[in-house]
């Protein structure tokens, strides 16, 4: 909500609780912020996929409504089954919350719209489950078609394979990412050495959905 | 179950009852005049304390007080000890210091913001030290996580002396609109609500076991020991920011130490009430005695006060959240507490004799080792200098706290302006259309407290002053922990007197407030050795605009360094003398009220004109440590010549780079601006020395007689500062 309002105060943003999450006729589009839902037990986003709010979201993804995934809930459409691949615990067994640098490849869809292939982006993660994992032969077919941000190779803070830090659907209609956008809209709240990354993702979902993509 | 009620203490009971208490009211009472809850032995001494000011809405009292840091803008701030439980169980233990800290601020309807763990640990080379230490981190970082409120700031020492009885101080800030402000009172006929968690066996007495030692086999304890749960603590948050918008509660009061029985009882007391309590309505995780019930720790338990009309709104809202709640009765005006279980009174007790037991007048003397402890230090070798400063960078005290704190969310709410390992505050903003913010810090020296307590806690505030100065914020409440021995042995309760006597001294001086805080008695081992006597200290600072802060990280070549104030050849009792010379003794740097505050005032002026690039405040490991770490930070070079320090007395090199002098700061300024930073401190008779400048080169140099005594690569400098911690703890 604060993201929109500094980078994209023309985007109308509403906080919905998930249990009033009825209809997806009322949205263009969806954000699932991140933060533990259900405190992670079991596994990250287990319990939330299984949700009926998240049931609705399937509905969204089969019209072709926008869909971003943060932290939790890049976990969540992971579980749900709506992104590829599975998370597991950092490699290191611990959480961290660090700024790091990402590549944006073959961007695609509402949420990339403005990034130009090979775009260096900066943010912070923060997460204890965020290794993903992918087999090597669904990973060739994600290599080729997919949207795909990766962590620069020695900035990867968990463990995660081929250094994904965020993955799109082939139409990139659906995004999921680990690192935090909604942390890294202003140069304000940037450390030194890091640029605001997050306006990007804010800024081309604004452009679509006013002019499409 | 033993009690740590004494004989006197009972048979007061039986005066208050006029009979032989039950044993529901002998539990009551034991929980209620726990040290913990009750602040027998500390309430005469504490009194001695500031705590008022213009900014103070609300003081010492209630679960937390208020101050106004911007017109009608309040900020909540509480600092909470979870000493006992986390040297059994360090997990759960730190966790449920988080969620009581927190629950303290909701009380008051406002949102929590911001976290600060400060963490008095072991040696990290000691086993069961180590064990304690990754679970006090993780049960932080689990519970801070998952709650979503950010850890931004805090204080971590080392030390063996804590290897079985670590100290962990939390702390936690929140915000609110003055008008909002939960602040009505409670009258008869209001209905008394518990929600959250159902109520278990864990923590049963807890706070008795917290005002006691800890025994010799600290698993036998794992009873008194809460669990944690930060999804209830969560909802808890959520549901109860929409109960204060909604308008529809009175009061609130965290189940926490001493569970149903003080919670009921302070309230009671407080506003000259009685109440009326059905056990049967509770909701229970097991079933439960009605003893256990009323003095069960259960955490993420808070009572709400409701007006009998809007109860219908308050468990609708509670609904949403999917929060539990028990409607267990109401306040009426007898001033008893009566309690009912299957239909039989089990308790019936005055409300204010069982909330404030009599003060119990403790004696105190200072022990006999401190004479020698505290005489002069004299005669000890020269080291050089280079292989001093790579000593002390690599101290776990000095070194990075990477580990630590990249495994706290410092990020969540979006708040956070300089993050931890930037600058000596963490600065929040308000919000995102708001250029106002705060700044928070917590500090402690357990060496000085223990050396020298009423200088040593006096250093404490003077240094959290320091760094709420340094980032450019304008220091404007304190609370303090002062965590001690026990209270019943003279030779312990002394430094918990000298400490109190410290803080209140240094406050009183500096014009800040100390607007609340909290006692830790009995942190001793099982042989009776108290821990290092320790005064933490959170200070929160008033910023008018988030972008002008300041970081400690040099930020160009070219750049002049100026050192403010004065350096006195004060190396007793300081880190250099520890880590270099295994020696933990000698005078505590004199703290120097009148010179902190003259030349924070000259610090805060060279922010408002903009003429500082960086700051730095000078603490542990002295001038070289401080000038090292900003040149690490930034990665940029510095080179420093060791005559331009003014410094009364010194005749070592050693007393020069590592003295521990207080109100010192460390400023880069632009060499453009130099002459307006110099005349500025004529101006304001301030002492500054320009004492070199930051190069080009990736060096850090030192040089004393033109000749370079230390001149060590960055890259060098920065693997030691960075590497040190996180191996010993990997």
């Amino acid at each position: 909500m604060k993201s929109f309002k500094e980078v994209a105060p023309e985007v109308e943003a509403t906080v919905v609780w998930h249990k009033d999450f009825k209809s997806v006729n009322d949205w263009d589009a969806v954000v699932i912020p991140g933060g533990f839902s259900y405190g992670d037990w079991l596994r990250a986003g287990a319990i939330a996929a299984r949700s009926e709010a998240v049931a609705r979201l399937s509905e969204a993804v089969a019209r072709g409504i926008p869909i971003l995934g943060i932290c939790n809930g890049f976990q969540v459409l992971v579980e749900a089954g709506l992104l590829r691949g599975a998370f597991l615990p950092n490699e290191h067994g611990r959480f961290v919350c660090r700024w790091v640098r990402l590549r944006v490849e073959r961007p695609r869809g509402p949420w990339l719209k403005l990034a130009e292939d090979g775009v260096e982006v900066h943010m912070p993660v923060a997460h204890g489950e965020g290794r993903y994992y992918v087999s090597s032969d669904e990973y060739k077919e994600l290599n080729s078609s997919y949207p795909i941000i990766r962590y620069i190779p020695e900035q990867n803070p968990n463990g995660s394979s081929y250094d994904i830090a965020g993955l799109g659907s082939r139409d990139g209609y659906v995004l999921g990412i680990m690192p935090h956008p909604e942390r890294a809209v202003t140069p304000l709240l940037t450390p030194r050495g890091f640029r605001p990354g997050g306006e990007l993702i804010f800024r081309s979902i604004s452009r679509s959905l006013k002019s499409g993509w | 179950m033993i009690t740590v009620l004494t004989t006197e203490e009972i048979n007061e009971i039986r005066k208050v009852l006029g009979r032989e208490p039950t044993a529901e009211e002998l539990a009551m009472f034991e929980a209620q005049w726990s040290e913990h809850c009750s602040y027998k032995s500390s309430r005469r001494l504490l009194k001695l304390l500031p705590t008022k000011g213009k900014n103070v809405l609300i003081g010492p009292g209630r679960d937390a007080p208020a101050v106004e840091v911007f017109p009608g803008i309040a900020v909540i701030f509480k600092i909470e000890s979870h000493n006992h439980p986390s040297a059994v169980d360090p997990y759960n233990g730190a966790a449920t210091g988080i969620g009581g800290v927190v629950r303290d601020i909701l009380t008051l309807g406002a949102k929590p913001i911001a976290l600060l763990d400060m963490l008095y640990l072991g040696d990290p080379s000691d086993r069961r030290a180590q064990w304690l230490i990754k679970g006090i981190v993780r049960g932080i970082s689990d519970y801070g996580n998952r709650i979503g409120v950010p850890t931004v700031a805090g204080d971590t020492w080392f030390d063996s002396s804590f290897n079985t009885q670590p100290l962990v101080n939390v702390a936690c800030v929140g915000l609110i609109r003055v008008e909002d402000l939960l602040n009505s009172k409670p009258i008869p006929g209001d209905v008394i609500l518990v929600a959250g968690n159902p109520t278990g066996r864990d923590g049963l007495l807890g706070s008795s076991f917290a005002s006691k030692s800890l025994s010799d086999e600290p698993g036998r304890d794992i009873g008194a020991v809460q669990v944690a749960d930060p999804l209830m603590e969560k909802v808890l948050i959520d549901s109860i920011v929409e109960l204060v918008q909604k308008r529809v509660v009175k009061f609130i009061k965290d189940l926490g130490g001493g569970g149903l029985t003080t919670a009921v009882a302070e309230t009671a007391a407080d506003f000259g009430l009685g109440a009326e309590i059905f056990l049967d309505n509770l909701h229970l995780r097991a079933e439960l005695t009605p003893l256990e019930m009323l003095v069960s720790e259960s955490q993420e338990r808070m009572m709400l006060v409701v007006d009998k009309q809007h109860l219908g709104k308050v468990l609708e809202v509670l609904g949403k959240y999917d929060v539990p709640s028990s409607v267990l009765g109401s306040f009426d005006s007898s001033g008893r507490i009566k309690v009912y279980f299957r239909g039989k009174l089990v308790a019936d007790v005055p409300a204010r004799e069982l909330a404030r037991p009599r003060d119990v007048y403790r004696v105190s003397r200072p022990p006999k080792e401190l004479v020698e402890l505290v005489s002069p230090v004299s005669s000890i070798p020269l080291v050089p200098v280079s292989k001093a400063l790579r000593v002390l960078l690599s101290s776990p005290n000095i070194a990075s706290k990477k580990w630590i704190y990249e495994q706290y969310d410092y990020e969540v709410g979006v708040r956070t302006v300089v993050k931890p390992g930037y600058g000596d505050a963490a600065v929040l903003r308000l919000d995102a259309e708001d250029v106002r913010g705060i700044a928070v810090k917590g500090d402690a020296n357990p060496r000085y407290t223990s050396i020298d307590p009423f200088r040593g806690a006096a250093n404490s505030v003077a240094e959290c002053y320091r760094n709420l100065v340094s980032v450019g914020s304008t220091p404007v409440a304190f609370v303090d922990e002062p965590n001690a021995g026990n209270p019943e042995r003279p030779e312990h309760f002394w430094y918990f007197e000298m400490m109190v006597k410290g803080v209140a001294w240094m406050a009183e001086e500096l014009g800040v407030p100390i607007v609340g805080g909290k006692v830790s008695f009995y942190n001793e081992d099982s042989r009776g050795r108290q821990v290092k006597p320790t005064a933490t200290i959170v200070g929160i600072g008033a910023v008018e605009d988030v972008r002008r802060v300041k970081t400690l990280d040099f930020k160009q070549e070219g750049s002049a360094v100026l050192l403010v104030g004065e350096t006195f050849p004060e190396i007793g009792s300081t880190e250099y003398l520890a880590r270099v010379h295994g020696l933990e003794v000698g005078e505590v740097p004199i703290p120097r009220p009148n010179q902190e505050l003259r030349n924070a005032s000259y610090v805060s002026k060279l922010v408002e004109n903009d003429v500082a690039l960086s700051i730095h405040d000078v603490s542990l490991g002295g001038l070289a440590v401080a000038l090292a770490e900003m040149a690490i930070l930034g990665d940029v070079g510095v080179d420093v010549s060791v005559e331009k320090v003014v410094c009364r007395g010194c005749t070592r090199i050693d007393e020069v780079l590592f003295s521990e002098s207080q109100a010192r700061y460390v400023v880069e300024v632009p060499q453009e601006r130099v002459e307006v930073a110099l005349n500025l401190a004529e101006a304001l008779g301030v002492r500054v020395s320009v004492v070199g400048r930051t190069t080009s080169k990736k060096l850090f140099v030192v040089r004393a007689n033109q000749q370079a005594v230390v001149e060590e690569s960055l890259d060098e400098l920065r693997d030691i500062y960075e590497r040190n911690l996180s191996e010993l703890l990997e």
